[in-house]
C-alpha cells in the first residue's frame, strides 16, 4: 500500500488519536511555503500513541508487524515541543510508516509502547535519557548509554556540556 | 535468595520436583538443588563480547536465570555530532558505528541524504560500483561475524582462513579508495573514485576464487560436527519473539522467515537483480536441530555469501561507462525536508532519519542500528539456557558494539 492507501485505511478504521498528515510538498513563493521533501507520515496525538500502533499491528489490511524504531527530535532551541516519531514496517504488505507525535516540552510525557511491540523497550529508554521524555508504564526506565548519574538530556538543543565529570575537568 | 524470575516471567524448569518410573520399575527423584544465585559478569572485556560490552548473566549452578546487557561503554554521540557538522563532514561518522560494513553505512546515508534532493539523479555506473562495494562488504562482514563465531566457541583455524579472504577485499577496497577500514567512499551523488584500470578485473577473479573457498569454510565449519553439537538447539529464537523484537536482517531470516529489503522493498538496482534471478534469499529451515537456533542464524550468514558474490558478477556484467558522481556541490545545502530511508545491512535494517531545515548542517540525524536492536532479545533469550552456550548465543547474535553504542 502507498502512503495514501494507508492514511485512507487508517481513517476509515477510526484510528486512535489520528490527528492529520504531511506529505511532501514542492516550494510554493505566494504562500511563501519553502515545500518539503522525503518521507510522509501522520500526525499522532501523543496521550494515544500506543493505541494507535496496537490499531497499525492488529489491523488485517495494515500488518504493521515489526516497530523498526522508536525515536525523538528536538527541532529548534526556541521550539516548545519535542517531536517522537515511530517507524513501523511491515513485512507481510511491504509498506512503511512514519508516525509524529507532538508534545510539549513542558510536559513531555506520554504512554509507552512496551505492551505492543517488545522492540520499543531499548528505544524508549535511549529516547528517555537523551531527550527527558517520560515513557508512563515503561518496565525499565534506566538509562541505556548514559551513565546512571549523568544530568541533563543531550540531544535536545539547549543542551550545555558539563565542565566537568566526577572531578575531571572537560574544557 | 534473589527472584529467579526475570522480566518475561520465565522460570527455569529443573528447580521443580519431580517423580518417574522407570521401565525397570523403579522409581526416580528429582530434587530441587537450587542454590543461591550467583551473578557473572561477562565483559566488558571478555573477548566474546565482541567490543566492549557487559552483560551481567544471573545464573543458579550451570542454568541462566537472567541476562541484562549493559550498553554505553563505546558511546560516542554520532548522533549529537551529526547536528554539528556539515552534510558531507558526517559521512566518515558513518564509518564508524558498523566499522566491519563501513560501505553500506556509507550507502545508508547517503540514500538517506538523496532522498531529500529529489532533483539528484545517480548515474548508473555510480550504483553498480556501489552495489558491488556494498557486497563486498556484505561478505568480508560475514567473513569476521563466521569466522570470530568459531573462535568464540573454539575452532581457531576457520578464523585464519576467513581473514585470508576478507584480507583480499580489504585489498580491493584500498585499490578503489585508499583506506582499509573506513572507506568514506559513498558520497552523496555517487561514489568518490572511479574503479581503477583492472580493479572490475580482479573482482570477477575474486568471486572465481572465492566460490572455491567458500566450500571450505562450508565443510570446515559448518559441517563440523563439534561446532553443530555447540550450537544446534541453542538459544533457539522463535519466529514470534523475533518479530516483536523488531528484528531484522540474517537473525529474522535464520528464524525460517523470509524478509530481505534488497527483495522486498528494493532500492538502487537491486529489484532489476533479482528479477534477473541474480541472486535468492537464503532462510533458515531447522536443518541440524530447531528452527530458529543458533546454527540456523549462522548457516543464513555462510550461505549469504555465496548470494553476494552472485550478485557481484551480475553487477560486473551490468557494469557500462558513465559518470561516477553526480553534480554535487562541495558545499551541500540539502532542500529542507525530514526523510527515512532503511537498508539491508549485512547485520539487518540500518535505517537512518533526516530532518534539514535547507541548511548546510542538519537539524536530527537519526540512526538505528540493527546491532542495537537484534541485542536487544538476549533478555529473553538468554534465560533457561546452560551458562556455557551464552557464548554461542551472544555469538550468533553477531553484533558490533560500534553500532549498538553510536
Amino acid at each position: 500500500m502507498d502512503f495514501q492507501a494507508i492514511h485512507d485505511r487508517l481513517q476509515s478504521i477510526g484510528a486512535p488519536g489520528l490527528t492529520g498528515s504531511d506529505e511532501p510538498r514542492p516550494a510554493n513563493k505566494e504562500t511563501k511555503d519553502k515545500g518539503r521533501g522525503g518521507t510522509p507520515f501522520v500526525l499522532v496525538e501523543p496521550a494515544k500513541l500506543s493505541d494507535f500502533v496496537r490499531v497499525c499491528r492488529d489491523d488485517a489490511d495494515l500488518q504493521m508487524d515489526l516497530m523498526i524504531d522508536i525515536t525523538a527530535s528536538d527541532p529548534a532551541v526556541d521550539s516548545e515541543d519535542l517531536w517522537v516519531l515511530v517507524q513501523l514496517l511491515s513485512t507481510t504488505k511491504r509498506h512503511r510508516l512514519m508516525i509524529k507525535a507532538i508534545l510539549p516540552k513542558a510536559n513531555a510525557s506520554l504512554p509507552t509502547c512496551v505492551p505492543v511491540y517488545r522492540a520499543a523497550q531499548w528505544n524508549e529508554r535511549e529516547c528517555a535519557e537523551m531527550f527527558g521524555i517520560t515513557f508512563e508504564g515503561h518496565p525499565d526506565p534506566r538509562n541505556i548509554l548514559l551513565p546512571d548519574d549523568w544530568i541533563g538530556h543531550p540531544m535536545r538543543k539547549d543542551y550545555e556540556f558539563p565542565k566537568e565529570y566526577h572531578g575531571v575537568s572537560c574544557e | 535468595m534473589t527472584d529467579t524470575t526475570n522480566q518475561s516471567g520465565h522460570k527455569p524448569s529443573i528447580s521443580q520436583e519431580e517423580v518417574r518410573t522407570l521401565p525397570s520399575g523403579e522409581t526416580e527423584h528429582f530434587f530441587d538443588v537450587s542454590t543461591s544465585d550467583l551473578e557473572v559478569n561477562m565483559g566488558p572485556q571478555h573477548p566474546a563480547t565482541h567490543g566492549v560490552m557487559r552483560v551481567l548473566i544471573r545464573c543458579d549452578g550451570e542454568l541462566v536465570t537472567g541476562a541484562q546487557p549493559h550498553l554505553g561503554y563505546l558511546h560516542r554521540c554520532a548522533e549529537k555530532i551529526g547536528e554539528n557538522v556539515e552534510w558531507l563532514q558526517y559521512l566518515p561518522y558513518t564509518d564508524r558505528y558498523d566499522y566491519l560494513a563501513a560501505m553500506n553505512n556509507n550507502l545508508g546515508y547517503s540514500l538517506a541524504v538523496e532522498a531529500l534532493m529529489p532533483a539528484l539523479e545517480i548515474p548508473r555506473r555510480a550504483t553498480l560500483i556501489r552495489m558491488i562495494c556494498a557486497e563486498l562488504n556484505r561478505v568480508a562482514s560475514h567473513l569476521v561475524a563466521i569466522g570470530t563465531y568459531g573462535l568464540d566457541i573454539g575452532a581457531i583455524t576457520p578464523f585464519l582462513y576467513c581473514f585470508r579472504e576478507r584480507e583480499w577485499i580489504q585489498a580491493l577496497f584500498e585499490k578503489i579508495c585508499g583506506a582499509r577500514l573506513t572507506y568514506s567512499f559513498i558520497r552523496i551523488g555517487g561514489v568518490f573514485n572511479d574503479a581503477p584500470p583492472g580493479w572490475l578485473e580482479e573482482c570477477g577473479h575474486f568471486c572465481d576464487v572465492f566460490d572455491e573457498k567458500w566450500q571450505e569454510y562450508h565443510d570446515l565449519l559448518a559441517m563440523n560436527h563439534i561446532f553443530i553439537k555447540r550450537t544446534a538447539d541453542v538459544g533457539v529464537m522463535p519466529l514470534k519473539m523475533a518479530l516483536d523484537f523488531g528484528i531484522t536482517g540474517p537473525m529474522l531470516r535464520g528464524s525460517g522467515y523470509d524478509f530481505d529489503l534488497r527483495k522486498d522493498m528494493p532500492y538502487m538496482a537491486y529489484g532489476e537483480a533479482y528479477e534477473a534471478g541474480a541472486f535468492d534469499i537464503p532462510v533458515g529451515t531447522g536443518q541440524k536441530g530447531t528452527l530458529g537456533d543458533c546454527w540456523d542464524r549462522f548457516y543464513v550468514r555462510v550461505e549469504e555469501m555465496r548470494e553476494s558474490i552472485k550478485l557481484v558478477r551480475w553487477c560486473l556484467d551490468n557494469i557500462e561507462d558513465g559518470d561516477i558522481i553526480a553534480d554535487v556541490p562541495k558545499v551541500i545545502k540539502v532542500p529542507a525536508g525530514e526523510a527515512y530511508v532503511g537498508i539491508e545491512n549485512p547485520r539487518g535494517e540500518l535505517g537512518h532519519y533526516v530532518h534539514s531545515d535547507g541548511g548546510k548542517v542538519a537539524v536530527r540525524c537519526r540512526v538505528v542500528g540493527p546491532s542495537f536492536t537484534n541485542l536487544a532479545v538476549l533478555e529473553d533469550m538468554m534465560p533457561g539456557t546452560l551458562l556455557a552456550d551464552s557464548v554461542a548465543i551472544i555469538g550468533s547474535t553477531d553484533i558490533v558494539v560500534g553500532e549498538t553504542d553510536r
